[in-house]
C-alpha cells in the first residue's frame, strides 16, 4: 500500500482538523470529497510531510515520514499541488518545474528531458519560456501540476487540480490522471463531484474531520438513489445523501451525549 | 504514421537517417518516437544554463537543488545587494562628514534585515512546497542565512574600509561582526519562531536600536554599542541563545507515526 494512515488526527489549538482517520490506497486516482472545512487540505498536507499528525499512525510508499531518512526517501518520490500554489513571478514555467525538480533531489542530467515532458503533459509547451506572471490562474495551476508531476511520482497529492482550468483542460488533466493512476497513487482533493465521476477509481468523503464513505464512485453513487437527497448528478445526490445522514448521525450523538 | 495511398521511401544519406515522402517532405523512420524526439530538442531548447555563481555553489555544496535556491534568496537579489551597498555608502559619507562610525551601527540592522528576507512564508512564494521537498528547508535556511551575512559582513567592511576608519583586528571584529552576529541571530529565530520575515525585521531594528540608545544613555556615546569590550561576551552568548532558538523553531517535525 502507498498510503497507510491508522486513526490519524491533527488538531489546531481546540480544533480537530482531522479527526482519527484511518484509510489505505494503492495505485489509482483516490478523490476525496467534502465540504469546506471538512479536513481534507489538512490530510492531504499530511500526507505530503508538511505538517506532523498530532496522533496516529502514518506511513507513505510503505516508509515511515516521521524519520528523517525515510522522508527523504518519500519526498523524492513524491508530488504535490498545494491549494493555494505560490510562484516566483519572475521565474519562467521552465524554471519554476527546473526549481523543484532539482529540489526533488532528481539526478540533473535527468532533469531538462523530465522538465519539458511534463511541460508538454500540461499543455504548456508553447508558453515554456513565458514569465509565471504573464499567465492566466488556470495556467499556473498546469505550471503547479508540472513540478508535481516532474519526477513521475509514486505517490501523487493534488489539493484542489481543477480550480482555474476551462472545461476542455478539465478534461485533458483528467486523461492525465487516469494515466498516472495506473501505476501511482494519486490523490486528488476537489469540490468538483465530475471530477472524481470521471477520473477517480475510489473516493472517501470527509466531513468535520471524519471520514464518512470510502468506496467506488458507483457505491456513492448508489448512496443517493431513491433519496431525496439534493443535486444535479447522480454523484451529487450520492454526496448529499451521505453527507446528510453522517450529520444526521452525528446530531442525534451529540444530542445522546449531552441529555447523559 | 502511414497514410493509406501513400508510398514511403527511405532515401539514402549520409547519416542513414532522413526519410521522405515523394512530394519532398522529411519525415521520420517509423520505428522513431517522434513525442520522445521532441521532448529530448524541448530539454535542449528549454533548458536554463547556470550562471558562474550557482555553478560554483553547486560544487561546494554537493547538490545542485540547494545551489538554486541560494541563487533565489530574496535578499540576495540584485535590487536587495544595491539598497544594502547604497545605504552603507550613505552611512560611509556620514562616517567621513562626522567622524561618528555610522557604517558599524546601519550594518547589524541592514544584516538582520537581510536575514529576516533569506526565507519563509510570505517571503519565499512557494515556501510550503518547498518544504514537501527533498532539499531540506533548513539546509535551505542555513545556507542563505550564510551567504547574507557573508555578503553583508563583505559590504561593511569595504564601506568601513573606505571610510579609512583603522583600528586592531580584535576592535574591528567587535565593532563588527560580533554585535552584527547578534542581531542577525535575533532576526532568524523571530522569523522562525513567529513564521513572519517582518516579525524577525521589527526584532532586529528595534533591539538593535534598544541596544544603541541603552548605551549612549549608559556611557553616553551613541557608539558605545559597538566599542564597548565588556559587551563581547554578552553579544555572543546572545548570539548563541537566538541560534539555539531558531535551530528548535526549525527541526524537523517528527510527528507521530
Amino acid at each position: 500500500m502507498n498510503v497507510e494512515l491508522i486513526d490519524l488526527t491533527r488538531r489546531f489549538g481546540r480544533t480537530h482538523a482531522v479527526a482519527g482517520v484511518s484509510l489505505q490506497a494503492g495505485p489509482g486516482v483516490f478523490g476525496l470529497l467534502g465540504p469546506n472545512g471538512a479536513g481534507k487540505t489538512s490530510l492531504l498536507r499530511m500526507m505530503a510531510t508538511v505538517l506532523p499528525p498530532t496522533s496516529g499512525r502514518l506511513r507513505l510508499l510503505e516508509r515511515d515520514p516521521g524519520s528523517l531518512g525515510p522522508r527523504r526517501v518519500i519526498r523524492r518520490r513524491l508530488g504535490y499541488l498545494p491549494q493555494n500554489l505560490g510562484y516566483y513571478p519572475g521565474f519562467t514555467v521552465t524554471e519554476f518545474v527546473e526549481y523543484f525538480a532539482l529540489l526533488k533531489d532528481m539526478p540533473p542530467g535527468r532533469v531538462p528531458r523530465a522538465v519539458a515532458a511534463a511541460i508538454e503533459q500540461v499543455g504548456l509547451a508553447d508558453r515554456a519560456k513565458a514569465k509565471l506572471r504573464t499567465l492566466s490562474g488556470g495556467m499556473l495551476r498546469r505550471a503547479g501540476i508540472a513540478q508535481a508531476i516532474v519526477n513521475d511520482p509514486e505517490l501523487l497529492l493534488l489539493d484542489e487540480p481543477t480550480a482555474g482550468l476551462d472545461p476542455e483542460q478539465r478534461v485533458a488533466f483528467r486523461a492525465v490522471l487516469r494515466g498516472l493512476g495506473e501505476w501511482a497513487t494519486v490523490v486528488v482533493s476537489t469540490h468538483l463531484v465530475e471530477d472524481v465521476g470521471a477520473a477517480c477509481t475510489d473516493v472517501a468523503l470527509m466531513d468535520a474531520g471524519k471520514l464518512v464513505f470510502h468506496g467506488t464512485p458507483a457505491e456513492l453513487i448508489a448512496r443517493g438513489e431513491g433519496s431525496r437527497a439534493a443535486g444535479d448528478a447522480p454523484l451529487e445526490r450520492g454526496y448529499s445523501a451521505v453527507l446528510a445522514a453522517a450529520r444526521s448521525a452525528a446530531g442525534t450523538r451529540s444530542a445522546t451525549e449531552t441529555r447523559a | 504514421m502511414t497514410e493509406e495511398g501513400m508510398s514511403w521511401e527511405a532515401v539514402s544519406s549520409g547519416d542513414g537517417g532522413n526519410w521522405t515522402r515523394p512530394d519532398g517532405e522529411v519525415m521520420s523512420p517509423p520505428d522513431v518516437d517522434l513525442c520522445q524526439v521532441w521532448t529530448g530538442v524541448a530539454a535542449e531548447v528549454w533548458r536554463r544554463r547556470p550562471g558562474p555563481a550557482e555553478r560554483v555553489a553547486a560544487r561546494l555544496l554537493r547538490s545542485p537543488g540547494l545551489a538554486r535556491a541560494l541563487v533565489t534568496t530574496p535578499s540576495l537579489l540584485l535590487g536587495w545587494v544595491i539598497a544594502t551597498v547604497v545605504v552603507l555608502a550613505a552611512g560611509a559619507a556620514a562616517t567621513l562628514g562626522t567622524g561618528t562610525p555610522y557604517v558599524a551601527l546601519f550594518a547589524p540592522a541592514v544584516a538582520g534585515a537581510g536575514i529576516a528576507y533569506a526565507y519563509g512564508p510570505g517571503i519565499d512564494p512557494a515556501w510550503e512546497l518547498s518544504q514537501s521537498m527533498a532539499v531540506s528547508d533548513r539546509m535551505v535556511l542555513l545556507v542563505r542565512a550564510l551567504a547574507v551575512f557573508g555578503l553583508n559582513a563583505a559590504v561593511g567592511l569595504a564601506a568601513s574600509a573606505a571610510t579609512g576608519v583603522t583600528g586592531s583586528a580584535a576592535a574591528l571584529t567587535f565593532g563588527w561582526l560580533v554585535p552584527m552576529t547578534a542581531v542577525c541571530a535575533l532576526a532568524l529565530a523571530a522569523a522562525t519562531v513567529s513564521r513572519s520575515a517582518y516579525v524577525g525585521v521589527a526584532a532586529a531594528m528595534s533591539g538593535w536600536t534598544i541596544m544603541v540608545l541603552a548605551g549612549k544613555a549608559a556611557a553616553g556615546r551613541l557608539t558605545a554599542a559597538i566599542t564597548d569590550s565588556s559587551l563581547l561576551l554578552p553579544y555572543l552568548a546572545f548570539a548563541a541563545c537566538c541560534g539555539a532558538v531558531a535551530w528548535y523553531a526549525t527541526r524537523i517535525p517528527r510527528g507521530a507515526s
